[in-house]
Formats: C-alpha cells, sequence, structure tokens
C-alpha cells in the first residue's frame, strides 16, 4: 500500500480561474448569497401581498403567512441557490450545452474549501461534524440553562415561556441537528471508503443535504427572539398545545421540514451508495457493520421521516391556512397527531441508535484484536429492530387515551425488540472475551457505550410494560431513559466514532490523555446527573416542570451540579479536537491496524478514495485468522495470486 | 467474574432495596403495578450484573499493553450460545408481557359492584371534579374501599391525571373522554399531578385528591349538595377556580408567578370582571396573551362578583 497524496491523483484536472470583478456577484459563493437570499424572500413576499390584495383580504400584512412563505421557505432557498446547489441542475435543466466536469467542487485544497458547496463525500463529512458539534454545544448551553433553573424550586431565572422554549428548543436541537446528522456525518465520511467506492452515489444532493440541514437548526434557534418566544411545546409539540404556542412554533414545524428534508436525502443517497457502489467481491455478507447499520438506518429515515414532516405540516396548515386536522373544535382529532408524529418518531430512536451500533461493533472488534462475534446474526439483528421498530410506535401513548386494545399488542412488540437488542449487546461482550483489548479512547467510548445503554435498554422494559408505563410516563423516569439512551447510547457512539476516525481525518493523531480525561469526566457526571432522574420520576417529579415539589429540591440541586461537570467535560473534547487537528501528531494510514478499507489507504485519503478499485477478498474483521485479508488493493490479479497461495 | 457478578449483583441490589423507589402504595392498582414493577427489577438487576461482571472482568483480564501486537483467537460465534440468548432474553420479555396484560386488565376495571364516578375536567391551569350528585369542587374527594371511575375531558390542550400514590394515570384529551379506575385502600390527602406538558402554568396545574370514609364520603356530598354544590364567598371560589396557581394574592396566601399579581389591581370592578371573563382583552406589562382561559362558562353571575369583590377587597 503507498501512501498516496491528493496532489499526485490522476484526476487533478486543470480549474477554472476564479470569477473577477462583478462576476463575483454572479457566481456560486456567499456573495451571491448575499443578495440572492433576500431577492428571494422578497419574492416569497410579494406572492403572498399579491394573492392577498388579489382576494382582497384584510389585513393585507398578516406577519404569519409572510413569515411563513417568505422567512421560512423562500429566503432558505434564495441562500441554497446563492452558495450554488442548484448551479449544475439549472444548468443542466435549461439544455445549455455540456460542460466537461474540472472536479473544481470536490476536494478540499484550503481550509476555505469547506466553507463552500463541495461534492466530496470527506468534505461534506467533515461539514456534518463540526456543524453537529456546533449545535451540540448550543443544546449543551441551554440544557445548562435548564438545569440552573431547576437547581432549586421555584421560579428564578427565567419566566416559564422561556423554560418551556428552552427544553424544547434542547431536544430538537440534540435530536434534529446533533445526533441524526452526527451519525450522517461520520458515515458520509467512512461508508464510501468501507465499500470501497471513490465518493457517494449523488455527490451533488450530498452537498444539498448538508446545506439544508443548517438552515433547521438557525430557525430553531432563532425562535427565541421570535415575538412571543420560542417554541414551547416541547419537541413532540403535541396538537393542541402547538395551536396555541406562540408563532415561534412555526419555526420549528418548518425547521423540522428542512433538516428532514436533508436527512432523507443522504439516506437515499447511502442505500444507493451502498446498493450499487460497493468494490467488487464486497458482497453484503462482507460489509462491515457500519455499513449494515447505515443500511438498516437509510431505510428506516426514506420510510419514517415523510410522517413527522407531514405531522408538522398539518399542524402549520392547522395555524397558518385555518385547516382542522387536529383541532377538536372543527372535527379534527387529537391524537390523530401523535399517532402520526410516533410513526416517526419511535423508528427516530432506532435512526439515532442502529449507526452507534455499526460504530460499536467496528471498534470493539478492532481494539479487542477478535472477529465479531456472530457476524450475520449482529446484522440480522439491525433488520429485525427496523421491522420491529415500525410496530411500537404507540408505546408512546399508553396513557393517551388511545384505543384500549392496540395497548397489549404494541406492549408485545416493544418488549421483544429486547431481544435483537439483547443479541447484540452479548455479541459485544463474546467479542471481549479473550481478546486482545486496548483500551484507547474510542474503545472507552464504546465499552461506556455498551454499559450505558444496557441500562437505557433495562429502564426501557420498564416503560414497555404498560402498568409500570402507566405510572412513570411523562415522569423524570422517561427523562432519565432517553438520556441513557441518546447520551449514553448515542453520544458515547458518535464520541467513539469521533475519536476513531479522528486520525483518517485530519492525518493528525487526537491527545490521547485529554481524551481518556474526557470520557472518565464525561462517564461519571454522566451518570450522576441522570441516574438520580430515575427515583424522581418513580416518587412523583413529572417532567417538563419549571418548579417542583420541596422534597425534590436537594436531590435536583445535586443532578444540577453534575450536569454543570458534564457540559464542562466538552470543553476538554473542544481543546483536544482544535489543537490536535492544527498540532497533533501525525497520524499514519492505519493506527489501529484495522483490516476495514478505510484504513487502507492514506489519512486523510486521496481526493478520490482510491487509485485503483479494491478487491475484497474476504470479511472485514478477520483479526486473529493467519493470512486473511479483506481487500486487496492492487487490482485483481493480486488477487488471483494470492488465491493460489495456500493459506497457512 | 463471577466474584465481579456478584459483586455488581448486590450492589444492585442494595441501591434497588435500599432505596425508596416506589411512593406510599395507596391503591388497589398499585399493587399490581409494583408487582411488575419488582418482577422487571430482579430481571433486570441479573442482566446487569452478568453484563457488568463481563465487562469488568474483560477490562482487569484480557486488557493488553498498548504495544502488543497479537491478535486474539479468531471465535467467529457459537451457536448454541447465540441461540441462548435470543430465546431466554424472548422468554423474560414474554414473561413480563403477559404479567403486564393480567395487571392491565385488572387495574382497567372497577372493582366490585357500586363503582364511584367523577367527572374530571381538566383545562390550563386547573382540575374541576364533578361528584356523583352534581357536587363540584377543585379538590377531588373519593370514598375508601371502593373503586372510583374517573371519566376524563379537557377543555383546552391535552392534560394528564396523576396521583403516583395511585399510580394509575390518564390524559385528558380535548374531543374525546377518556377513563381511569382508582380504588384506594387507605384514608389521607394525596397530590394531583398533570404530567402532559399544557402550557406556561403546567408546573403549577396541581390539586388535591381527598380519600374519606364512606361515612365521611356521604355527609361531604350531603353538605355540598344542600350549599348548591357551588361556594358563594369569593375566597371559597377563588381556591375552587384554582386562581392561586397562576396569581400571587395575599390574602389567599398565594405566590404564583404565571399571571401578574393580584395585590394591587385598581380599584375597578369592571376591570377585574373583564379580566376574568375575557382575560386577552388587557393584557398587563411582561405577560402574553393566549395564557389564561376564560372563567365566562365557570362562573355564575353571583359567584363572579363575590369573586371580584373579594380581589377588590384584598388589594386595599
Amino acid at each position: 500500500m503507498t501512501a498516496t497524496t491528493s496532489e499526485t491523483h490522476a484526476h487533478e484536472a486543470q480549474h477554472a480561474p476564479p470569477p473577477q470583478g462583478w462576476r463575483r456577484l454572479t457566481a456560486p459563493g456567499w456573495l451571491r448569497t448575499l443578495w440572492m437570499a433576500p431577492a428571494f424572500g422578497a419574492l416569497g413576499m410579494g406572492i403572498v401581498l399579491f394573492f392577498r390584495w388579489l382576494g382582497g383580504w384584510d389585513p393585507l400584512w398578516d406577519m404569519q403567512p409572510i413569515v411563513t412563505v417568505a422567512g421560512l421557505v423562500a429566503f432558505p432557498l434564495g441562500y441554497l441557490a446563492g452558495i450554488g446547489c442548484f448551479d449544475y441542475w439549472a444548468y443542466y435543466i435549461s439544455g445549455g450545452p455540456t460542460r466537461p466536469e474540472d472536479h473544481s467542487g470536490h476536494g478540499a485544497r484550503r481550509w476555505q474549501d469547506y466553507l463552500r458547496v463541495n461534492t466530496d463525500h470527506k468534505v461534506i463529512g467533515v461539514q456534518y461534524l463540526t456543524t453537529t458539534i456546533f449545535f451540540m454545544l448550543a443544546g449543551g448551553l441551554l440544557a445548562m440553562l435548564v438545569r440552573a433553573e431547576l437547581a432549586r424550586p421555584g421560579m428564578q431565572f427565567v419566566d416559564p415561556q422561556t423554560y418551556n422554549g428552552l427544553f424544547s428548543v434542547h431536544a430538537s436541537l440534540m435530536i434534529f441537528l446533533f445526533v441524526i446528522p452526527a451519525f450522517a456525518g461520520l458515515a458520509n465520511y467512512v461508508l464510501p471508503l468501507m465499500i470501497g467506492a471513490p465518493d457517494m452515489a449523488f455527490p451533488r444532493l450530498n452537498a444539498l443535504s448538508f446545506w439544508m440541514l443548517p438552515v433547521g437548526g438557525v430557525m430553531m434557534l432563532v425562535s427565541f427572539v421570535v415575538p412571543g418566544g420560542a417554541f414551547a411545546a416541547g419537541w413532540t409539540n403535541y396538537a393542541p398545545l402547538a395551536d396555541v404556542n406562540p408563532f415561534g412554533n412555526v419555526f420549528f414545524q418548518m425547521g423540522v421540514q428542512w433538516a428532514g428534508a436533508s436527512s432523507i436525502a443522504t439516506a437515499l443517497n447511502f442505500l444507493v451508495t451502498i446498493i450499487t457502489m460497493r468494490a467488487p467481491g464486497m458482497t453484503f455478507w462482507r460489509m462491515p457493520l457500519l455499513v449494515w447499520a447505515n443500511f438498516s438506518t437509510s431505510l428506516l429515515v426514506v420510510v419514517a421521516t415523510p410522517f413527522v414532516a407531514g405531522s408538522q405540516f398539518f399542524l402549520l396548515f392547522d395555524r397558518v391556512v385555518g385547516t382542522d386536522f387536529f383541532r377538536p373544535d372543527g372535527g379534527g382529532y387529537a391524537l390523530g397527531y401523535q399517532h402520526i408524529f410516533w410513526f416517526y418518531s419511535h423508528p427516530a430512536v432506532y435512526i439515532m441508535m442502529l449507526p452507534g451500533f455499526g460504530i460499536a461493533s467496528e471498534v470493539i472488534s478492532v481494539m479487542a484484536r477478535k472477529p465479531i462475534f456472530g457476524y450475520r446474526l449482529m446484522a440480522l439483528s439491525l433488520l429485525a429492530i427496523l421491522f420491529l421498530g415500525f410496530s411500537v410506535w404507540a408505546h408512546h401513548m399508553f396513557v393517551s387515551g388511545m384505543a384500549d386494545w392496540l395497548r397489549i399488542p404494541m406492549m408485545i412488540t416493544t418488549l421483544l425488540i429486547a431481544v435483537p437488542t439483547g443479541i447484540k449487546v452479548f455479541s459485544w461482550l463474546a467479542t471481549l472475551w479473550e481478546g486482545r483489548i486496548h483500551l484507547d479512547t474510542p474503545m472507552l467510548w464504546a465499552l461506556g457505550f455498551v454499559s450505558m445503554f444496557v441500562i437505557g435498554g433495562l429502564s426501557g422494559i420498564y416503560l414497555g410494560a404498560v402498568p409500570i408505563d402507566i405510572h412513570v410516563s411523562d415522569t423524570y423516569f422517561v427523562v432519565a431513559h432517553i438520556h441513557y439512551v441518546l447520551l449514553g447510547g448515542s453520544l458515547f457512539t458518535i464520541m467513539a466514532g469521533i475519536y476513531y476516525w479522528f486520525p483518517k481525518m485530519t492525518g493528525r493523531m487526537y491527545n490521547e490523555r485529554l481524551g481518556k480525561a474526557h470520557f472518565w469526566l464525561t462517564f461519571v457526571s454522566f451518570n450522576a446527573t441522570f441516574f438520580p432522574m430515575h427515583w424522581l420520576g418513580t416518587q412523583g417529579m413529572p417532567r417538563r416542570v419549571a418548579d417542583y415539589a420541596d422534597r425534590f429540591a436537594d436531590l435536583n440541586f445535586f443532578i444540577s451540579v453534575s450536569s454543570f461537570v458534564l457540559g464542562a467535560s466538552f470543553v476538554l473534547f473542544l481543546y483536544n479536537m482544535v489543537w490536535s487537528w492544527r498540532f497533533g501528531e501525525r497520524a499514519p494510514a492505519n493506527p489501529w491496524r484495522s483490516l476495514t478499507l478505510e484504513w487502507q489507504v492514506s489519512s486523510p485519503p486521496p481526493i478520490f478514495n482510491f487509485d485503483e478499485i479494491p478487491q475484497v477478498v474476504g470479511s472485514p474483521y478477520e483479526y486473529g485468522v493467519p493470512g486473511a485479508r479483506h481487500a486487496v488493493l492492487n487490482g485483481a490479479a493480486r488477487a488471483a495470486e494470492l488465491e493460489e497461495v495456500p493459506p497457512r | 467474574m463471577l466474584l465481579i457478578g456478584a459483586v455488581a449483583f448486590a450492589a444492585t441490589a442494595a441501591v434497588a432495596l435500599f432505596i425508596p423507589w416506589l411512593p406510599e402504595q395507596v391503591s388497589r392498582e398499585r399493587e399490581g403495578i409494583d408487582l411488575t414493577f419488582w418482577l422487571a427489577t430482579w430481571i433486570c438487576i441479573a442482566i446487569f450484573a452478568i453484563v457488568a461482571a463481563v465487562i469488568g472482568y474483560s477490562f482487569l483480564k484480557f486488557r493488553v499493553r498498548p504495544d502488543d501486537d497479537s491478535d486474539g483467537p479468531p471465535i467467529h460465534g457459537h451457536t448454541g450460545l447465540e441461540i441462548a440468548w435470543t430465546a431466554v432474553p424472548f422468554a423474560l420479555v414474554i414473561a413480563i408481557g403477559v404479567v403486564s396484560a393480567v395487571v392491565l386488565t385488572q387495574n382497567d376495571k372497577a372493582r366490585g359492584g357500586n363503582a364511584n364516578e367523577v367527572s374530571v375536567t381538566a383545562r390550563q391551569f386547573l382540575w374541576t371534579f364533578e361528584h356523583p350528585n352534581g357536587v363540584t369542587s377543585g379538590t377531588l374527594r373519593i370514598p375508601v374501599g371502593r373503586s372510583t371511575v374517573l371519566t376524563l375531558q379537557a377543555k383546552d390542550v391535552i392534560h394528564s391525571f396523576w396521583v403516583p400514590e395511585f399510580g394509575q394515570k390518564r390524559d385528558a384529551v380535548p374531543g374525546i373522554e377518556t377513563r381511569l379506575v382508582i380504588t384506594p385502600k387507605r384514608t389521607g390527602t394525596y397530590p394531583v399531578i398533570c404530567t402532559e406538558l399544557c402550557g406556561l402554568g403546567h408546573s403549577l396545574m396541581r390539586s388535591r385528591v381527598i380519600v374519606l370514609s364512606e361515612q365521611e364520603y356521604a355527609a361531604w356530598l350531603r353538605e355540598g349538595e344542600q350549599a348548591g354544590g357551588e361556594p358563594a364567598d369569593g375566597e371559597a371560589i377563588f381556591a375552587q377556580a384554582g386562581c392561586g396557581g397562576c396569581h400571587t394574592f395575599g390574602p389567599a396566601g398565594s405566590t404564583a408567578q404565571v399571571g401578574p399579581s393580584l395585590d394591587d389591581l385598581p380599584d375597578d370592578p369592571e376591570f377585574v370582571r373583564t379580566s376574568i371573563l375575557d382575560p386577552d382583552a388587557q393584557i398587563a406589562a411582561g405577560f402574553q396573551a393566549g395564557v389564561m382561559p376564560s372563567f365566562r362558562e365557570q362562573l355564575s353571575d353571583e359567584q363572579l362578583e363575590a369573586l371580584v369583590q373579594y380581589l377588590l377587597g384584598g388589594s386595599q
């Protein structure tokens, strides 16, 4: 394996010179966005005003439809058009003469290349990760404001509207702008490399997916300054409370559309990439489990995400257009919202979990120096979770007053999910058994994930069993459960993934000591923060309250202090990432001695990933098998030659 | 490894046993709920102990130095083990499922005949309970030892009725009627908590349930009937309508800050009346429209007058 740098790559073509003078205003980029976004916004406003004038509606200036159309639809479209997401397609549709692709929008040669529309999946992966980490920090700060208010009973710092806004925006950012897209970002970077592909199947769509994402996050954050305050009905945004929420609620409804569209487009991209672009020899049964995990996740996303989009559109129509989907006064059905919402949002839990399973499998196998235990069952259990995941949504509604008969079947399917999940946990444990365990930072996060996820999974059994759920539903027990699953599960695996692939992405090693310190600080403060919440819930503290009974005061104070430590632990993470990216020790191509394909190219990889298409000849996890190879990189001839050599 | 497992088991069992996880058990329904809770808890402790033992043992036993380049034995799987850890959890969760289904079916039904029936109306941010003979109050009163069937409805958004000591919970949903059975075992006063986020006053949407003996309950119902079921003095109306849930008002001892304080109202009965019937007509600085519900349907003319007098009396 030769280390290749981008400079020597055959695809390195002559790029067109950068535009000069006034042409800089019409060339794709931030300068064009500066005028195009307002222009689109004005156009949107004009359309609304024109039709209101035409219909003779009074008042002409109704801020609700104007802001919805001009601010939340047209303006972001103008921004996307301005930075150049649609240039190629617009040119193609208009029937202009074919322009040869000069790859000028592909790959990063300077840091500025990360700030523009780029079709390189590796650049997009890094763009995703930095953006999602930004939103994670924003969401984390909101959580700390929530905990500051909850440190003592009564109201101290914020009014109820702001408080409800804080936890609503916190959850929405963490779910839609951090966990889901952070996994998409990691997979964006490593998945094409892992299957031996030069890029994703649709690179331009991939770029569009990324640039749509921050629109959703900005909308959610901006809702704080909307008159009336941020959306304050929780991230679940139940009707009819959403209808009587301040106008900021529309910013959530539209923010979800942008983040959801981004998610769906990426999932389609992953599916096509995985199905059609695997290297020769990479059968489904030779795919690394991360690829399997993203395959399952993407299927979930494309089927389920349109439902959350629908649920929020219906809410939007109820508010702005005057429909009555969920308004009981007009014949609507309030629980209908919950059915549609959870038909997405339960699978969403697996969307936020399955990629983490994939990451954990990669890290544990490599760092225990053993093949993953029960590979096929691991892959099949992902599919089992995928199918079961669509038949359990009503377990969020056991106390809602929905049809009574639904509860027992939905309870059984819910509890059955413990079976494939258990298979995965036990298989990871068996992979550790008799391994040669290297407790590097990614491995610590992966093992921390397994143990914390077990707690979250077990408290899920309580919530799945209807009688217990009836008692603890909508209490702090649920808050504890969701954080064990999404923080102990998703965030821990995202951290495992970031540390694991950091050398590949940046070409530098992170600081191992700081990484470990970060892990232990997070691990301890995380448990101190969330474990006591189980007790608060069973004892009678409901969730989403700004004020609570005095008898819970001491424990809440302890939880708040722990949560500040948890927040502070991410300062270590940030410092480590920024410092190591700039000054870290140079990383070798394969610091973990992994067999999977992304480690067989240089760190960072060449712009088009592989100089020649790799030939896959075996399983990705054959650690300890003498002479085993996952792939050979110098062509089919070598593969044939290899097969002639009898295994030792 | 057995040692680590035993330690993990003992530690988690101690956490489960020595910390009072569940509130006092006051209803028959809680018996089934607690049974399911402890069944799940013991299964979970066992599983957690196994997982902790393997991780802990691997941590200690299989850890190698960073410069160790060797690989582990290439074990790809073990069919027997894999079948076992598919089948055993399957059996365990089915067991939990069966117990839960039985308990759920029991808890849905009123125990014995002669169930007491109370109609519950939830609105932002107060509860109204209509007892069998039409007596209405902001506090729920029910007899001990007999099932009470609550019929819940909501006027505006979704609320949820929960008494931790009873374990039972059910949402009140606008547009539909829902139902909940509780069978208290002991007399006493317990909190009623709204657990579904219902707006700005959600954390203050509290009431009480008072469990009375049959004789006391009958007496209370009679008394309420004689008084016409509707209190006429301002202080009682203030308490029943739940004003103190959101407003500070010295004479009533309330300190809530969801809405503006009523301690310094202008001496203008018309303004106070309008503010109760049509709260959005005038909004105090720093507060939002659309938070307070109108009390037009809830208060009779006499009650409204009594309440206005009470509020103005207090602000002087």
